[in-house]
């Protein structure tokens, strides 16, 4: 999708603003919000500048969600799911936040995300999670994670510093009542907002590379400028 | 306005130039749609237009950070 909307070219950042029906464009494309709305800044902006800049771009922004108001009630608004439970522990570690993760049968999963709605967009709960559900490709889930495990269930986790791998804090059953599960989130989370800090990305970087993290998955990193398909080698650095 | 942003495998900023995020540790933050699919589904439910961001949640194959 990236390359669609680049222009055949892979980038890391790509921004556009859609319409509900996810075809129409509404602002242009580019690399930041304010390439999108067009809003001119320099190559190296002082903070006064920025800060004119990230106003614009909100006013911008105010001006879209004007014309569409929402149109359904937000408590039964559709609740995040992942393309894997890898991918789940990795954004979860990124962003430093629980995963509430539900090992269902497939034929359970409409119900259950019903319910989850109860619990994912409830104010104390909103924002503060990420939820996955299984799904075929997830069977090895529990070969990464830590703690005791029933074959079912709604596992809260705590992913590790780089994403691989995770901890069960409380296991739920499936047929928990909404307000249940959020009291065991509230409860978790304050525990783990309390034995945390926050990552600092120059430091978590370094020390991944020193003890050799590497992470992989179906698409490889790196930017494809030219847009010939092929990730660009990677620039060598000079030796000083 | 929904919110997608789309985890990609790509190069990022210098990481010595980023710090740490000012967000407090278990507080409510941006609530993002991980799958086209999904971020569609809400928007067309909702009403509400699309914020597509890119972004990775790796950095040079070190994973674990945005």
């Amino acid at each position: 999708m990236v390359r669609k909307l680049m222009g055949g070219k892979f980038v890391n950042t790509a921004f556009c603003i859609f319409a509900p029906d996810g075809k129409k464009k509404l602002t242009r494309v580019g690399r930041s919000p304010a390439m999108g709305f067009g809003v001119r800044q320099s190559a190296d902006p002082d903070p006064e500048e920025v800060k004119k800049v990230n106003a614009r771009v909100i006013d911008a922004m105010y001006g879209i969600a004007k014309k569409y108001p929402p149109q359904a009630n937000l408590a039964e608004a559709v609740v995040v799911d992942f393309h894997s439970f890898e991918q789940a522990l990795n954004v979860s570690s990124g962003d430093q936040r629980l995963l509430v993760f539900a090992v269902a049968t497939e034929q359970q999963h409409a119900t259950l995300k019903r319910k989850m709605q109860k619990v994912a967009n409830h104010p104390d709960v909103i924002g503060r999670y990420h939820f996955d559900f299984s799904s075929s490709t997830d069977v090895r889930w529990s070969e990464v994670v830590d703690g005791d495990q029933a074959k079912s269930g709604i596992f809260i986790i705590q992913s590790d510093e780089f994403g691989q791998k995770g901890k069960v804090l409380a296991e739920l059953s499936l047929n928990s009542a909404a307000d249940s599960i959020r009291a065991v989130l509230a409860v978790e989370n304050k525990k783990y907002a309390a034995s945390e800090t926050r990552k600092h990305y120059g430091k978590h970087v370094a020390k991944g590379r020193r003890t050799g993290v590497k992470y992989e998955d179906a698409m490889p990193w790196g930017e494809d400028r030219d847009g010939d398909g092929k990730i660009d080698p990677r620039r060598q650095r000079r030796r000083r | 306005m929904a919110l997608l942003m789309v985890s990609v495998n790509a190069r990022g900023p210098r990481p010595t130039d980023m710090g740490a995020s000012p967000q407090e540790m278990g507080g409510s933050g941006v609530v993002w749609y991980t799958t086209w699919g999904s971020a569609v589904a809400e928007a067309k439910r909702s009403q509400r237009p699309i914020f597509f961001m890119a972004a990775a949640a790796q950095c040079g194959g070190i994973s674990g950070v945005f």
